[in-house]
């Protein structure tokens, strides 16, 4: 009788869920994403230093805006896939092979701050360096020789 | 004790507020506990003394408004906890975020419900 009360209980009145899960879709990491990413930023960056911002005209203030918006976007984006990568992927064992972890992480997610403020070619390229060293350890902790390509 | 007197005593607990249910989600404490599981847990088994390594507890989560459920794998001096996920290929835990603190551990995972 009681385990009928307990089945019906659990049936009709769920209990609230205790979370045993990861972030991440389980395990599955991939720093090409946070890559994309920060191609679109160098590539939209590259596009707003080649407008000219006294055109004056709606056609240009227009593209201008876009340009800007999806720059923005992107660089953030392009830090969240890292803070990711870092936070979740990334474990003291990491460290201990790559002391300038903590470093490497922290600085690519200034420059993705930078890149999203400023409209700066160097901080862009700068950034996609941080990135190829971040894809050369991550697939390196894998011990996976994943070449380094851009899509652009 | 057989099953039926044990599940008695479950509802007695919980009628009590002795015990909280709570149901499992995600794969993290594979095999023991699966998805979709419901659990009981004492909310007071810490008040008088500190986690065992080897407890399944529930937890609040350091920078989430969640709850998590994790075993113990090293327990400090002041009672903060490093919790894993059994199944620790599929697991958000103390490797990411680190200790947790007395005040965030809620309570011992005593058994499965029913």
């Amino acid at each position: 009788m009681f385990k009928k009360i307990a089945a019906k209980l659990k049936t009709n009145f769920p209990a609230p869920e205790v979370q045993a899960h990861c972030d991440g879709p389980c395990g599955v990491y991939d720093p090409s994403s946070a890559r994309i990413t920060a191609e679109a930023v160098v590539s939209m960056t590259k596009k707003i230093l080649e407008l000219d911002p006294k055109a004056g005209d709606h056609k240009t203030a227009n593209t201008l805006s876009r340009y800007i918006a999806i720059k923005e976007e992107q660089a953030q984006k392009t830090k969240e896939d890292l803070l990711i990568l870092w936070t979740d992927y990334f474990k003291p064992v990491h460290l201990e092979k790559y002391p300038d972890l903590h470093d490497t992480f922290w600085k690519a997610a200034k420059l993705c701050s930078a890149c999203k403020v400023e409209v700066n070619l160097e901080h862009a390229n700068e950034l996609m360096e941080a990135v190829h060293k971040i894809h050369d350890m991550f697939w390196a902790t894998k011990d996976r020789d994943v070449t380094w390509y851009k899509a652009s | 004790m057989n099953e039926e007197l044990q599940t008695a005593l479950k509802l007695l607990q919980l009628l009590l507020g002795m015990r909280k249910r709570l149901r499992v989600s995600g794969p993290s404490m594979l095999p023991e506990l699966q998805p979709g599981e419901e659990i009981l847990f004492n909310p007071k088994a810490y008040r008088q003394k500190l986690p065992k390594v080897g407890d399944i507890v529930v937890a609040r989560h350091p920078y989430q408004k969640k709850q998590i459920i994790k075993r113990v794998a090293v327990v400090l001096e002041d009672g903060s906890c490093f919790l894993t996920g059994d199944n620790t290929s599929s697991s958000t835990d103390s490797r990411s975020f680190g200790f947790i603190p007395p005040n965030k551990i809620l309570g011992k995972v005593t058994s499965k419900f029913p």
